[in-house]
């Protein structure tokens, strides 16, 4: 396989994960609204928490991408 | 007459929406905007939490609910505690005594009420059924106790004195 296609496999792969980590993060969301409408603070901090690390998760991954 | 090689798109025959960057957006200025979307959910989740917190700080300060003869045994009464938006309701079971919940249910936060014939609060989204003197879950899908209102009768008067999650 040339380098290039090779990139861009890869660079869609990236794509691809960040498309799944930001569709768990609107889920996380949505956890974190019941959270909230249930006075349930254990579960809503955690839920931030997980939310933080897949935001940093993802901007991490974008160092793969070709510029 | 020859035909177009590339034929224009229905979808663009009906809506001629052109833009000068439509062409532009490269795939890794994509990802940035997905990424800076997870941020401004991260920061949303963060928030949610902080204001989750900073609600049940508020235990609410004490003071006078209704005269203890304005409920009769087994009858309850509608109130908010401790802040305007906080659904509770309160149940005489005997003379001198009286108990209070938040009306949120732990499940998915919507409203309980008292069912006599059960002697219990009863959800009615998803069944759930907590103990009416204790507030402690009986059954169905909430997964902890309602809350508690503390409540004291003073010179007929029936006072809420803080909340307990």
């Amino acid at each position: 396989m040339r380098t290039s296609q090779r990139d861009t496999r890869a660079s869609s792969a990236v794509v691809v994960y960040v498309i799944i980590l930001v569709a768990f993060q609107v889920f996380l969301l949505t956890v974190a609204v019941e959270a909230f409408a249930t006075d349930d603070e254990p579960l809503a901090w955690a839920t931030a928490g997980i939310s933080i690390a897949l935001a940093a998760g993802s901007a991490a991954l974008l160092r793969y991408l070709r510029p | 007459m020859v035909d177009d090689p590339t034929p224009q798109p229905t979808w663009q025959r009906d809506f001629p929406y052109e833009s000068a960057a439509e062409d532009e957006v490269t795939r890794r200025e994509f990802a940035r905007y997905l990424v800076a979307g997870a941020g401004v959910m991260a920061i949303g989740n963060l928030g949610l939490a902080a204001w989750t917190q900073l609600r049940t700080i508020n235990t609410g300060e004490p003071r006078a609910l209704i005269p203890l003869a304005d409920v009769a045994v087994g009858d309850t009464y509608l109130f908010t505690y401790p802040s305007d938006n906080d659904p509770a309701i309160l149940l005489r079971l005997a003379d001198d005594d009286v108990v209070a919940f938040s009306q949120k249910c732990t499940h998915l936060g919507c409203v309980v009420y008292f069912e006599a014939d059960e002697d219990r609060w009863h959800c009615p989204c998803h069944e759930g059924n907590f103990d009416a003197r204790t507030g402690a879950v009986i059954s169905g899908p909430p997964p902890r106790p309602l809350g508690r209102i503390d409540v004291e009768i003073r010179d007929d008067t029936i006072w809420a004195l803080g909340y307990q999650p």
